[in-house]
């Protein structure tokens, strides 16, 4: 019910709305209506009360919570089941075990801090309180193991997708899942699985998108390399109305990818990339490859081609874009 | 051929029975001889395939024995068939954790970790035993089977084949 209020309130923006109008959207008495209004302002939100005018919502304190996600949330399954946490280790480690706990696909974990984000390879992710998303998202795909990393191009276009629909900024991915602004990072995916040869038990896709921080915040040696929503646009960014729109957007890609397979998810990731037809460098655990990038394969692995005309597939790597100098 | 399943469904079959001796005369003049004696019950299972005669399978060492015949004299390919055979014959009764998917194969959780698991080291049907990275998807794969890592097949950061045997397990 209190999601409902807030949507209500939301919705109402810098206008008021009467106490009778809420108790007939909500099918609740004006008594009622008033107590989940205290409610609210027990929970760090301002809302303003004139009489004969009704409600206004002056201030949310622009939390990560399930009431506040539900609010904005226009979606099936994805973001129906919420844990949420002040603090975590990482967002991760208790979607792994809610993940081995059965939890329903859609099940999402969010924080509003992390102190020990962690990125692909062990690397750290800053992800201090209150600024950005901490989530994971818990898949379980009926599809075998081997086609689950197509998830990860589907992961960046749903991201980019509802980070471009709330803020109108132009998001851009690098392969194969990397979401820029203006060539600095905007946010970090790392997608784990459980899985046996035959059979994936569940995805978690984990993502950081860095909102509201200032560029001070960042530490000093990715300073150059990082962005948020709010450096890059105007002003303050709601985080639960952008996590509820990239969960639409992902719910929307990926049944679309169950039913229609890779092929309209491929299509779009393609239309937001920036890699394509660029000189790269792939920096591999292995060797090190330099470039044209010549296009994703049906399955989005990236086609380099090197100085002598060789294509070479590469699954996994750093990718750096090589500048003329 | 027989396949692993089903010789070890015979050779369990033999383990519970009175019998000392075991052969079956098949089509391709396949002949199968499962023996036991007397000292070893858990001696390691040899099996061979060439084109010697029954006369030398007397010989052939530990117990129980395992020998399967198969007379090709006239393939020419035989000769290559026996080699690869026998290199194989060793692991023949290991078990095998295999990738479940095309990807880069890495021992550790980062490069600054040591290895998930080493040669020697038990481990259980949940043991995380190695990552297969696939474009940023980091699948955290289980063994699926209890017991001791006899080999590790891949080293790290390798390039791996969906199904590609990883690692040989001996079970427990």
């Amino acid at each position: 019910m209190r999601d409902k209020l807030l949507a209500i309130l939301h919705d109402s923006g810098s206008s008021y709305i009467s106490g009778q109008e809420i108790s007939d959207k909500l099918g609740i008495s004006r008594t009622a209506v008033w107590k989940h209004i205290e409610e609210l302002r027990k929970k760090g939100y301002k809302i303003n009360a004139v009489t004969k005018k009704g409600y206004k919502m002056e201030y949310t304190p622009n939390s990560i919570t399930a009431d506040e996600i539900n609010a904005y949330l226009d979606t099936k399954t994805f973001g129906r089941v919420v844990h949420s946490f002040d603090q975590v280790n990482s967002t991760q480690i208790p979607a792994h075990e809610a993940a081995r706990e059965d939890a329903p696909e859609g099940t999402i974990v969010v924080a509003e801090e992390q102190l020990k984000g962690k990125g692909r390879m062990g690397r750290p992710f800053h992800s201090p309180k209150g600024t950005g998303l901490w989530c994971s998202l818990i898949l379980r795909p009926s599809f075998p193991p081997q086609q689950a990393p197509q998830l990860t191009l589907l992961t960046a276009v749903a991201i980019a997708e509802g980070v471009r629909k709330v803020t109108d900024l132009p998001v851009d991915i690098k392969w194969p899942n990397d979401l820029l602004i203006a060539d600095k990072k905007i946010a970090g995916i790392l997608i784990e699985m459980q899985s046996d040869p035959d059979e994936i038990h569940a995805v978690i896709v984990g993502f950081g998108l860095n909102i509201n921080q200032k560029q001070e915040d960042f530490p000093e040696d990715i300073q150059s390399r990082a962005t948020s929503l709010a450096i890059a646009g105007a002003g303050q960014y709601n985080r639960a109305q952008l996590l509820a729109e990239i969960l639409k957007q992902y719910e929307y890609w990926y049944f679309r990818m169950l039913e229609e397979g890779f092929g309209p998810v491929r299509e779009k990731w393609e239309a937001l990339a920036v890699t394509i037809g660029k000189y790269i460098t792939a920096v591999t655990t292995r060797k090190t490859l330099c470039g044209l990038a010549r296009g994703i394969t049906k399955d989005g692995v990236l086609l380099l081609e090197t100085e002598d005309g060789k294509i070479e597939y590469i699954y996994s790597a750093d990718i750096h874009e090589q500048r003329s100098t | 051929m027989y396949k692993v399943n089903e010789i070890k469904e015979l050779i369990r079959a033999l383990d519970n029975s009175s019998l000392e001796e075991l052969e079956i005369r098949g089509e391709n003049k396949t002949k199968l001889l499962l023996k036991k004696t007397a000292s070893s019950a858990s001696a390691p299972v040899s099996q061979k395939q060439d084109t010697a005669q029954a006369e030398n399978r007397e010989e052939q060492a530990p117990a129980p024995v395992f020998e399967q015949q198969q007379e090709q004299a006239k393939d020419p390919a035989s000769a290559e068939k026996e080699t690869e055979t026998k290199s194989k014959a060793d692991t023949s009764h290991l078990g095998e954790i295999t990738s479940p998917m095309v990807g880069t194969f890495y021992s550790a959780p980062s490069p600054e970790e040591g290895p998930y698991v080493k040669t020697g080291d038990n481990v259980k049907k949940d043991s995380i035993v190695c990552i297969v990275e696939a474009m940023k998807l980091m699948n955290e794969l289980e063994a699926e089977i209890d017991g001791e890592i006899v080999e590790i097949l891949v080293e790290n950061g390798e390039l791996v084949e969906y199904g590609q045997p990883l690692f040989l397990v001996k079970e427990s």
